[in-house]
């Protein structure tokens, strides 16, 4: 399959058990982007010998340049799956009968952990991941990062080693000694799949397993791959073994004994590693020989292997003959893709098991039940999981996945925004699709209609969503679920024109940007300044670069990038608190405590959340965080935003009327949370407890605008009176460098309040792994400190862990967090100094 | 010394002899105009009153009363209030803070809608707790008040329901946010009224053996009491629900256990006597 046409790709859309989408996820210069190319060369789009060097899926300019992906892009691929093959597919929902061909959806997503967003995004779309590990560096900390995100999401994994040729020509390993890194990798993977999944879950088997050929090897550079089906199949016939067979005994505790012809679980003296004696050591004799310059030892090797060179590749050596060789004899894009279509799920298996985690509304309802049959004929339900921009400035393909129904040029559809409620008209549009498309690398095409379970785009939609939502034809349909994402925004800088007439182009342009990221947050606050919110330094940077080139076109001057901070309290209220309503005739009794640790993180990662059954929510409570069954049983709200880590419980006894007012103190709830008493940063782990209300008897007296400013006022001086402190963002920083660069990584850590808490060797290398907690104020320019303090050898990926109290108190105008909140006060455009308990606390 | 001055119901006139005295002579005179309003506006009272009155809206009551009362001690503040001082209003709170500052106080009283009612010839003897009815919201849509008429009507009383008006009232959005945006004014009619309490009994039934009131259960409604505009219309609630009774302010009144005289002084109010007669005996 050379080349392919719409038309055919759009009939083997309409085969949904041939489908695989995928994603290719791996930690920053592990070489996702080079090995797709050769996937993709395989599959025909660009010519074969330029794979390696294009990166086709780096469509941006400063993509190319920075030799890193900053935006996931999806192509769509054919491959055809050989009688001999096919076999390996077992479940009939994984084929077609009588369909060899295979339409593979590929997502080629960021590395940098400060464009996880663009991952998880990613993820949504697809139900397999390629999960590409360098061999070399082995299983990092943005690899563990995705990879939990992509079982979180239930996505299947396959592995990839890559950089196999960095093993052997620069780290000249011992086949052994490589058997027992791979090994080593594949461990660590199936650790971090089992703490997040197991075996018996819906999703079968995730783990995994070298000899049942879901773990490739290779070099995407090179343009070489195997698993170790392709080695099977070559000693199958000589030793009249099933290939299935061979593939178990090719991997792990096997050895053989030449002389002996026999085969033993255990090293003997004479015995040798299977993996190391049919796998590794024809490699090994083939790099050896030609890198080496052995010519004849050489000419014999590739008869033996079968393998013809073209006229032209015959009088290359050293390198380059060494790449057409074993591009020749391992081709990538083969192995890769039998990896693919043989192990990762269709649609029509894995929407079966991913649907409860997608869909919001009841599991039985017309639109569950055709995401979970992955119906085709069923109403339409779309998810758009990110926007793309096009050529056209300011507009932006809607990208998304069908999960049931289909999607159509011209037809009318519901476009349901994540603010949906159903039966509720906000966040609601009936529009008609503009146009469908198919998106492929820097190029799209015109599709007449999209069937469930494949990956496509919408024109026409972008006006209507701000970054994602749900398309559906089915009225009732409640929303799909949005995506959670691994890293928060915690890095923001403050823009304005340089010139202030250009305004306007700056607020349109924020917008854009919004839109065009998947997680950045385009703020203006109160004091009306312009606040952008990213992951990190590198993320920031990229988006304001962005917002000034592509969308605001405007020059732009930028403030100093400064971090969130969160409000929480140290203590218990030391007195009962409250505040009477406006007029006097209501008043509300409350108290704040801290929450017990880990139950915020708890609420972060959605194991206590607000949709929970609130009996079992409130045994969980118990049984984790001691907390009193009944009174957990009475949560009344999550804040900020209906989700975050505060909690309001109720604690009253027999107060009438109280369901009447509920709604306003959950409002106020969600105000105060959002912004807090000292510096109106967001709360983190603070519960307020409701013990007693007073209420007028009449109604009227009692409404929103009575109660909501008494609420939060009550819960402000319920902060004020229970030491309140301030969290700082801190950083989970992994440092690559070599030994003698690691003293130059204290240093620099030590001047930034950074603190090591684990330090090895990896493995079979020289190289030094660094791990430290680093706050998130002192990593501007962490960077660049780090690279001149160790001669540029030390190479460091940030990833928000978690937040931490700044010690101190901040209503002391000699620590630390007291400067932060003004500071931060000041930047707001807040009165300076510190808020007043007596404006918030009223006496009986 | 602060003054609590009752304007009573109609237009500016209404005022009495002895608070008319004082708004005259005092040093401020405040308005209070979101728990009530008059047929007649500011502009004319000021006319009538031959000076200047200071608006006191909701913010300035609630949270301006050092504001409101400031020099109280030594010079003469008004403070003029729609129909009794101590009627269907709040203001107890305001007086408490004028103690507190040891301020003097004197309350000059006027018609309220809480005696007027009267004027449908339901004897005030035989009326309950007082109730209002609030506009609902999406998500507010509270009916606690339902009690109170169960309550009312199985000792046999009448319900004086007091609907919900907003003059300048913050949005629900703007409330969760420093600047505050105001609603329109607008002012609950009877018709509306009744459609809320319908609401409730069909959200009951079903629910309960016993209702409140049925769709038939005599009704009252009065729009501009004491003004010279006046209408009273009694009904069954279900036709009150399609009755228009022209501009605000509207209260309506459940009738609970009728005594022929009353019975008879409403058939006034009724379209046709026998239907009126009719009704009041179910």
């Amino acid at each position: 399959m050379v080349n392919f046409t719409v038309d055919e790709i759009r009939v083997m859309m309409d085969k949904k058990r041939n489908i695989r989408n995928m994603s290719v996820i791996a930690h920053v210069d592990h070489g996702k982007s080079t090995l797709t190319d050769s996937l993709v060369s395989k599959a025909g789009i660009i010519a074969s010998a330029k794979a390696g060097e294009t990166r086709f899926t780096d469509t941006r300019k400063d993509e190319q340049e920075r030799c890193i992906t900053i935006k996931s892009t999806a192509i769509s691929m054919f491959f055809e799956l050989e009688d001999r093959d096919l076999v390996f597919i077992t479940n009939p929902d994984q084929r077609d009968k009588g369909e060899k061909g295979f339409l593979i959806n590929l997502i080629d997503s960021p590395g940098h952990v400060d464009f996880s967003s663009e991952v998880t995004a990613a993820l949504r779309v697809t139900d397999g991941a390629l999960v590409v590990v360098d061999c070399v560096s082995g299983v990092c900390v943005q690899t563990e990062t995705v990879l939990r995100q992509a079982i979180a999401e239930r996505i299947k994994p396959v592995l990839f080693m890559n950089k196999m040729d960095r093993a052997l020509l620069e780290l000249q390993l011992e086949s052994e000694e490589l058997y027992q890194t791979f090994q080593r990798i594949v461990e660590n993977v199936n650790v971090i799949i089992a703490t997040y999944s197991d075996d018996s879950g819906p999703m079968g088997e995730v783990r995994v397993d070298p000899s049942k050929g879901s773990v490739g090897f290779g070099s995407g550079l090179h343009g070489w791959a195997f698993t170790l089906k392709q080695f099977a199949e070559m000693y199958a016939e000589k030793f009249k073994i099933d290939v299935v067979k061979l593939m178990k005994r090719l991997w792990g505790e096997n050895f053989f004994n030449p002389k002996t012809k026999k085969w033993s679980k255990q090293k003997e003296d004479d015995n040798k590693r299977s993996f190391c004696m049919y796998v590794l050591d024809p490699i090994y004799k083939v790099f050896d020989s030609i890198m080496n310059y052995k010519k004849e030892e050489a000419a014999s090797l590739l008869q033996k292997l079968n393998i013809e060179l073209k006229p032209e590749d015959r009088d290359k050596d050293g390198k380059a003959l060494l790449k057409v060789v074993m591009r020749t004899w391992l081709p990538a894009g083969e192995a890769l893709l039998q990896m693919i279509a043989i192990h990762l799920p269709s649609p029509v298996v894995a929407q079966k098991y991913r649907m409860e985690m997608l869909y919001e509304g009841p599991l039985d309802d017309e639109a569950a039940i055709g995401v979970k049959n992955c119906d085709p004929n069923a109403p339409l339900m779309m998810y758009i999981s990110k926007m793309v921009p096009t050529s056209d400035k300011g507009r932006f393909y809607a990208f998304g996945r069908v999960f049931s129904g289909k999607v159509a040029t011209g037809m009318k559809a519901r476009i349901m925004g994540p603010n949906y409620v159903p039966g509720k008209k906000e966040d609601l549009y009936e529009k008609a699709i503009q146009r469908t498309i198919l998106m492929m690398g820097r190029y799209v095409e015109a599709i007449e209609d999209v069937p469930s379970g494949n990956i496509c785009g919408l024109v026409g939609v972008d006006q209507f969503l701000v970054k994602t939502g749900t398309i559906t034809t089915f009225k009732d349909a409640h929303n799909m679920r949005v995506m959670k994402f691994s890293v928060s925004p915690v890095v923001r800088v403050a823009v304005e024109p340089k010139n202030p007439a250009d305004l306007p182009k700056l607020v349109e342009g924020l917008k854009r940007l919004a839109k065009s990221d998947p997680m950045v947050q385009c703020i203006i606050e109160e004091s009306g300044e312009h606040i952008i919110a990213g992951a990190g330094e590198l993320h920031l940077e990229i988006c304001l670069k962005d917002l000034e080139e592509d969308h605001a076109c405007i020059p732009l001057k930028k403030s100093d990038p400064v971090v969130s901070y969160r409000e929480t309290v140290s203590e218990e209220s030391d007195q009962m608190c409250l505040s009477k309503s406006p007029n006097k005739h209501n008043r509300l009794f409350m108290k704040a405590q801290p929450m017990p640790d880990g139950l915020a993180e708890d609420i972060d990662s959605g194991e206590v959340n607000p949709r929970d059954e609130f009996k079992a929510r409130a045994r969980y409570l118990g049984e984790k965080y001691e907390y009193d069954v009944t009174e957990a049983r009475k949560i009344w709200a999550f804040g900020p935003d209906g989700t975050g880590p505060n909690l309001l419980l109720d604690c009253t006894k027999g107060v009438q009327y109280l369901n009447e007012i509920k709604d306003s103190v959950v409002a106020g709830f969600q105000w105060a949370t959002k912004e807090g008493v000292l510096a109106e940063e967001n709360m983190r782990a603070v519960r307020f407890n409701i013990y007693d209300v007073t209420l007028h008897t009449d109604a009227i007296h009692r409404g929103g605008g009575q109660i909501i400013p008494t609420t939060r006022r009550c819960l402000y001086a319920c902060v004020l009176t229970a030491q309140p402190r301030l969290m700082e963002p801190v950083y989970l920083c992994e440092i690559q460098c070599p030994e003698v660069a690691v003293g130059g990584i204290y240093g620099v850590l030590n001047r930034r309040r950074g603190h090591v808490f684990e330090e090895m060797q990896v493995a079979g290398t020289p190289m030094f792994v660094v791990k430290a907690y680093l706050p998130v104020n002192e990593s501007f320019g962490f960077t660049a400190d780090l690279r001149s303090n160790t001669g540029g050898q030390a190479f460091p990926q940030c990833v928000f862990d978690h937040w931490q109290v700044l010690p101190g108190d901040p209503l002391d105008s000699s620590t630390k967090p007291y400067v932060v909140v003004q500071e931060t006060r000041k930047r707001k455009g807040l009165k300076e100094g510190l808020p007043d308990l007596t404006q918030y606390l009223d006496k009986l | 010394m602060f003054y609590v001055i009752g304007l009573g119901l109609g237009g500016a006139e209404d005022i009495t002899v002895r608070g008319f005295e004082i708004v005259k002579k005092a040093e401020r005179v405040y308005l209070e105009a979101y728990t009530s309003i008059l047929t007649v506006g500011k502009e004319e009272l000021e006319q009538f009153y031959g000076r200047s009155l200071i608006v006191a809206d909701r913010d300035l009551v609630e949270q301006g009363a050092d504001e409101i009362l400031q020099d109280a001690t030594s010079k003469d503040i008004a403070f003029l209030v729609v129909g009794d001082p101590f009627g269907a209003t709040t203001h107890t709170d305001l007086v408490l803070r004028a103690r507190e500052a040891g301020v003097s106080y004197k309350i000059i009283h006027n018609a309220s809608i809480m005696n007027a009612v009267g004027c449908c010839g339901l004897q005030l003897y035989n009326f309950g707790e007082t109730v209002s009815i609030p506009y609902w919201t999406e998500s507010w849509q509270p009916d606690s008040f339902y009690d109170k008429i169960f309550g009312n009507r199985r000792r046999g009383l009448h319900t004086l329901c007091l609907l919900d008006i907003r003059v300048k009232e913050p949005t629900l959005e703007s409330l969760t946010k420093k600047e505050k945006e105001y609603q329109p004014p607008h002012f609950m009619s009877v018709s509306e009224a009744a459609g809320q309490l319908l609401e409730i009994i069909r959200r009951k039934d079903g629910e309960y053996k016993e209702l409140a009131y049925t769709n038939s259960t005599l009704c009252v409604g009065l729009a501009r009491v004491g003004s010279d505009t006046q209408q009273i219309l009694a009904c069954t609630l279900q036709e009150m629900k399609d009755i228009h009774l022209g501009p605000p302010l509207h209260s309506l009144v459940i009738t609970g256990h009728l005594h022929p005289l009353e019975v008879e002084y409403l058939t006034q109010f009724s379209d046709s006597k026998e239907k009126l007669l009719l009704v009041a005996q179910t």
